[in-house]
């Protein structure tokens, strides 16, 4: 079984850990606790039937201009990008903090996850959508546990490519 | 606490490029989850697929990362060494110093989350705050609306009222029409205090200050009772002190209104005894004074919790507050945002069958310029004026003009009647007039056109006086009126002396 290591990036409180506890616990909790520095999760997927085994690191949340360290993108195959669909600031910068993670890790494709769908009217999210210049990869919901073994899939495959 | 021993917080391991431990160098921090010849990867899990990549002879840390032993999570910082044989791993705990990073991190994103929530909250507050300010709104127009509407009506009621009191009529009917003026003239005043009250919530009221004496302003509310009061078992008193000031800056309007608000209010609960005005200075500086106004009654007085709501509005709603019989309980009120806005104070001291008295305490800044004209004007007026004038009156109300023409016949006017804007248009290209009268809504030509149209008019009418004869009473509307020719506006619902005033004073 081939392991591959993962990020998950973004601004803090967009629900990179939700995901993950979702996707590897199928929990979730409304209590928000930032992260520290990185947690890593693992879980097998099978993929294209191939068993890959997910190393997923769940780094801790960014403000402003806060840089993620380097180290952290060692030997990652892929790595995840994810945005809080009900707060502006966490996409409005959306084209600097790709290029900085591609920068950083040396990917050229990164998974984009729009988070927290539940939060939004139909028009609402029909706005956002229309608002963000990249192209988004998959609108999730953690909570109600909307596209997220999709998005995983996703990264996989990116991560094997 | 015991304090650690250096090598409690620290481990070094060598594992080959796979992660399997070769050796356990120093240090005992979590010794005993690493065991020879097992993976590194069980404990360190981030270690997977980084050793692989770390190029060799490169030092590489990595900061905050997580094991966990005993069911116990430890932040660590990690140092790592790759040589061509093995790879060296130091791990530092780090768990106190993450700790605080820990707390100051969580702090600073709930007081995001608290501050976003208090801005959303803002946002929202803001919208119900539009949504209410526009309800506010509409509530002035349709007040404004329901004034103008009624007001007209209410003039005829008003002017017929007067008119058959005049007349030779038995005892019975002379009473009732006495009562039905008297109803009149009080729907007058809540219609007049509703709007007052909608202007001052839509922050649309506005004091118009100039030089005022006081004591004429007085004097003048006091004569006005005196002669309404038809009740001989009360007396009006008036009193000053010695050293009122001769002219203070003051808008009169307002300040009679408060006056006469309490002064009726006084007469209208007092069957015996004295009403009273009693004026006096209470302080003074270089360029202020401050007045006191106490309006005294001999009535029926009030509970103490009766003189405790007495300044909320539709008080008269109340119906075991007697006090207020016979208007919309908003009189008070109005007084209170009065007195607010000049930024002056009321209050009541009452006793039940003794009596009232209300406070009323204003502060004025000081004038030294001569007396203006206007506070000058005593009460009172000539209409001799206005006989022989050639007054031309246009209205499409028929019952309004039988009022006017009963008016201007008593006054020996020549009058000249037009249904409409058109007839008087026609009227004024051909006949000369010395002033001229003009509803504003009318059929064909509206009194706003109308007097507009100066260079249609024969040459002798170009500079005559033009009154507008309106239910539009807003300072808007008198405002608007004057800027496109009008000289002034006699408002509906008017008495004859009101009526002939404006004339006598426009002429």
């Amino acid at each position: 079984m081939i392991a591959k290591k993962v990020l998950l990036v973004g601004n803090f409180g967009v629900g990179k850990t939700s995901l993950i506890r979702r996707f590897v616990l199928n929990q979730f909790s409304e209590d928000y606790i930032s992260t520290i520095g990185v947690r890593v999760s693992s879980k097998v997927v099978l993929y294209e039937n191939k068993e890959i085994k997910l190393l997923i690191w769940d780094v801790a949340g960014t403000s402003g201009d806060e840089k993620i360290p380097k180290a952290y993108f060692l030997g990652a195959s892929a790595a995840m990008f994810v945005f809080d669909l009900s707060r502006e600031e966490t996409y409005l910068t959306i084209d600097n903090y790709l290029e900085s993670i591609r920068h950083l890790s040396g990917l050229k494709d990164i998974t984009i996850v729009g988070n927290k769908k539940d939060l939004l009217t139909k028009e609402e999210l029909e706005t956002v959508i229309e608002t963000i210049s990249v192209k988004i990869d998959l609108i999730t919901s953690a909570k109600e546990d909307e596209n997220v073994e999709s998005a995983f899939l996703q990264l996989a495959s990116q991560a094997i490519k | 606490m015991i304090p650690a021993k250096i090598e409690d917080v620290f481990i070094q391991i060598t594992t080959s490029f796979s992660g399997v431990i070769i050796d356990i160098t120093a240090g005992n921090f979590v010794r005993k989850e690493f065991n020879l010849q097992e993976s590194i990867y069980n404990v360190c899990p981030f270690l997977e697929g980084t050793l692989e990549a770390l190029e060799v002879s490169t030092p590489f840390l990595l900061e905050g990362m997580v094991i966990v032993s005993n069911s116990i999570e430890y932040n660590i910082d990690i140092e790592l060494f790759k040589s061509e044989d093995n790879v060296t791993t130091l791990i530092h705990d780090r768990t106190s110093v993450y700790k605080y990073v820990d707390q100051l991190n969580q702090n600073r994103n709930d007081i995001f989350f608290v501050k976003r929530e208090l801005a959303e909250k803002n946002i929202e507050l803001d919208k119900l705050r539009k949504i209410a300010d526009k309800a506010n709104e509409e509530k002035s127009r349709f007040l404004a609306m329901m004034s103008h509407e009624i007001r007209n009506p209410l003039n005829v009621i008003l002017g017929y009222s007067e008119m058959i009191s005049e007349e030779k009529i038995n005892k019975n009917v002379k009473e009732y029409s006495r009562l039905l003026l008297n109803s009149g003239k009080n729907l007058k005043v809540i219609v007049n205090d509703i709007l007052d009250l909608s202007r001052i919530e839509a922050g649309k009221f506005e004091l118009v200050n100039s030089a005022v004496n006081i004591k004429l302003v007085s004097k003048n509310a006091i004569r006005n009772y005196k002669d309404q009061n038809k009740n001989k078992e009360v007396v009006l008193e008036l009193e000053f002190a010695k050293n009122i000031p001769e002219l203070v800056l003051a808008d009169d309007v307002r300040v009679n209104q408060i006056l006469s608000n309490l002064l009726s209010n006084a007469l209208k609960f007092t069957e015996k005894g004295i009403v009273s005005l009693k004026v006096k200075l209470v302080s003074e500086g270089k360029e202020f004074v401050n007045l006191s106004f106490s309006i005294s009654d001999s009535g029926k007085g009030m509970t103490n919790q009766q003189a405790e709501t007495i300044f909320e509005e539709y008080q008269q709603n109340n119906e075991s507050d007697y006090r207020f019989f016979g208007g919309a309980g908003l009189g008070l009120s109005i007084v209170k945002r009065l007195l607010k806005a000049m930024n002056g104070s009321i209050s009541v001291e009452s006793e039940l069958n003794i009596g009232t008295v209300f406070n009323v305490e204003i502060p004025f800044l000081k004038v030294n310029t001569p007396k203006s004209n206007r506070i000058e004007k005593e009460a009172g007026f000539t209409s001799k004026k206005i006989k022989g004038k050639r007054i031309l009156v246009a209205d499409d109300d028929a019952l309004n003009q039988t009022i006017v023409a009963h008016i201007l016949k008593k006054e020996n006017a020549i009058l000249t009647q037009a249904k409409d804007g058109l007839e008087a248009l026609n009227m004024l290209k051909t006949e000369v007039f010395d002033i001229v009268l003009l509803d504003i809504y009318m059929p064909n030509i509206t009194g706003e056109k109308l007097v507009k149209l100066t260079n249609d008019f024969k040459k002798e009418n170009t500079n005559i006086p033009f009154l507008a004869l309106t239910a539009n009473t807003t300072p808007e509307d008198l405002k608007r009126y004057k800027g496109i020719g009008f000289k002034d506006v006699i408002g509906k619902p008017y008495t004859a002396v009101e009526f002939v005033e404006k004339i006598t004073a426009a002429l």
